[in-house]
């Protein structure tokens, strides 16, 4: 295997009685492409917003290259060069697309040591990133409320590929996309990743994972219920692992990566 | 509807106040005798400046997603330690400091902390104890009150030492240097507001405060600061007000928030947060002081100021509400 970039040890996280999170191990090397599946409240943003600083964890460890590593707020993750791309997008719709994409890391120009912020240089910051994504919105200056969901959803994304880092973890982010947009989602991830970045993406729909993945992870009911490279499974047998049935002629899914059970 | 015609609609929204402004100011000059003068708006400015400052620091708040209802109460409080300390009759101790001059740094340093103190008091408990800002400002809007009607035993002080009077009577280009401290306060926010991160940072925290955690931003430290800087800027309004009245009384300042909310509202400031500017804030302030200005020419008794003041805040409320009604359509 590649280089490990992060490794999840028996992650566990309960809400009050609920348990969310029954002991989630798996491991995401540098470079690699993880697509994180499984039903409905199985846990999946659970565990992206352990990763991301948003939760912690009630009891398990992170390995973070090769360090313990846990973080106790967004800034903190950022800060180990982590990217999260929400299930709810994270956009302030009452300012516009440039302030957006530098939302907390504003370029600035220091007049008398006070640091103002550089709109012109931002401009055309998100004006590259944009139209190297094939982005289309009619002006930077618009502010985010009077955009469609889609073109909200191609600015997290340009955001991410824009800002890179070491891990970036995206949790349902194509939702809202067109099928041409989706596309150039699923390059922007394998371009991302070809950089070495470590990418954990989150989605419901099978064709996504299997174009995008090297390795496919399904947690059900709160524990990993299949971890498995991409090219040794099929869509079935990932099915039969999310709902934990057994469908006909799709054999035993368990066999073909580790399985984790429940401590 | 063309791209033109929203972008002409959404700029009448954003500056619907500065065209309030100048229609008020027409009809009013057309309507009352004595009113087209240049004394006149002098006059409108110079009776808007603690007013005005006050003002900016609520708006801050409210921007932020917040609300400071203490604001009166504090620029009251920083007003009557001033004048307790600086006045020579009435209940004031007359401190005398040689140079004369120091009391100008030292009083003002005063209101400050006064006011940021009680600023980081309402912040702590909002922000970090996670209790209601309505509720927490609504108590110390009744606390700090009390405590001036404490210290001063329902009395005042009178005669401001000469030294921090000076800022009153002092006039440059015909307008008292007060007036100018409020002019200055408003150039130096806007700026802050909407040129410097800091600024920026507050707007997307009143626009959606879970995406700038997420971002990194540290939302918490940004908001206590939000609130400091309101109890600070209200200390500023009350040493203004103190020098106003060359003293201080336990009412002093009585009513000023209702003002100071209905210009901020007026100004474009929404009470969701995340939306407004200071500057339609300062245009709301004077088309305020132009109103009290215009009741006071024709002669209106003063009770009924309180009458148009209270359907003032109605019609500001009513017209976020509409306006904001109107943004969604246009989005
Ligand atoms: N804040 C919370 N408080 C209590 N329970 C929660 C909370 N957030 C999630 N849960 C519960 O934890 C479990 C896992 O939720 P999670 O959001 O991680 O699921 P998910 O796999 O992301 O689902 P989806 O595919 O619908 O997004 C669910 O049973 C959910 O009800
Ligand atoms: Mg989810």
């Amino acid at each position: 295997m590649r280089e490990p970039l992060l490794v999840l040890d028996n992650i566990r996280k309960n809400y009050g009685a609920i348990e969310a999170l029954k002991g989630v191990s798996f491991s995401i090397g540098k470079g690699e492409v993880v697509a994180l599946l499984g039903d409905n409240g199985a846990g999946k943003s659970t565990l992206v917003k352990i990763i991301s600083g948003g939760l912690e964890p009630t009891s398990g460890r992170m390995i973070f290259e090769g360090q313990d590593y846990v973080a106790r707020s967004p800034a903190e993750a950022k800060a180990a060069h982590i990217e999260t791309v929400y299930q709810d997008l994270s956009l302030c719709t009452n300012v516009d697309v440039v302030a957006n994409f530098f939302m907390g890391r504003e370029l600035t120009r220091r007049v008398m040591g006070i640091p103002f912020l550089d709109e012109r240089a931002m401009e055309a910051v998100v004006a590259k990133a944009l139209a190297n994504a094939g982005t289309r919105i009619p002006s930077l200056r618009t502010k985010v409320e009077h955009l469609s969901g889609g073109q909200r959803q191609a600015i997290e994304l340009n955001r991410f590929v824009h800002w890179g880092g070491k891990l970036v973890l995206l949790d349902e982010p194509f939702a809202a996309l067109g099928v041409e947009q989706t596309r150039r989602g699923l390059d922007m991830i394998r371009q991302v990743a070809d950089q070495g970045i470590g990418v954990i993406i989150i989605t419901h729909i099978m064709q996504q994972a299997f174009q995008v993945a090297d390795r496919i992870v399904v947690i059900r009911q709160g524990v990993v219920a299949g971890d498995v490279e991409r090219s040794k499974t099929s869509p079935d047998a990932v099915i039969e692992m999310i709902t934990g049935q057994n469908l006909a002629g799709a054999g035993a899914a368990g066999g073909m990566g580790a399985v984790e059970s429940p401590a | 509807m063309t791209p033109r015609m929203r972008k002409l609609l959404e700029f009448t929204l954003d500056n619907l106040v500065w065209f309030m402004l100048v229609f008020v100011l027409a009809v009013f000059s057309a309507l009352i005798p004595n009113y087209f003068q240049l004394g006149i708006f002098a006059n409108i400015i110079e009776a808007s400046s603690v007013l005005g400052v006050m003002s900016i620091g609520l708006a801050l708040v409210i921007i932020a997603g917040h609300m400071d209802l203490s604001v009166e109460s504090v620029a009251a409080l920083s007003a009557m330690a001033v004048g307790i300390l600086f006045c020579s009759a009435g209940i004031g101790l007359g401190i005398k400091l040689t140079p004369a001059w120091l009391a100008v740094p030292v009083s003002l340093a005063l209101a400050l902390a006064v006011g940021g103190l009680i600023g980081l008091f309402n912040g702590w408990l909002i922000v970090k104890v996670k209790m209601n800002a309505f509720i927490i400002t609504l108590a110390s809007y009744i606390w700090v009150r009390g405590i001036v009607l404490a210290v001063s035993g329902g009395r005042s002080a009178q005669d401001l030492a000469p030294a921090i009077r000076w800022f009153a009577i002092q006039r440059f280009i015909g307008l008292p240097l007060t007036a100018w401290i409020a002019i200055l306060c408003f150039v130096l926010f806007s700026v802050i507001m909407a040129k410097t991160p800091f600024g920026r940072h507050l707007v997307m925290i009143g626009g959606n405060e879970t995406a700038t955690y997420r971002a990194g931003i540290r939302v918490t430290r940004y908001l206590i600061l939000a609130f400091v800087l309101a109890g600070a800027i209200a200390g500023l309004s009350g040493w203004l007000l103190a020098i106003r009245t060359s003293g201080a009384t336990a009412n002093l300042g009585i009513g000023l928030l209702f003002n100071a909310f209905a210009a901020v509202v007026i100004g474009g400031v929404s009470l969701k947060g995340g939306v407004g500017a200071l500057p339609g804030v300062y245009a709301g302030v004077l088309l305020l002081s132009a109103i009290n200005t215009a009741i006071n020419l024709m002669g209106l008794p003063a009770v009924y100021t309180q009458v148009i003041h209270g359907f003032l805040v109605l019609a500001a409320v009513l017209l976020d509400t509409f306006k904001t009604r109107l943004r969604q359509k246009l989005a």
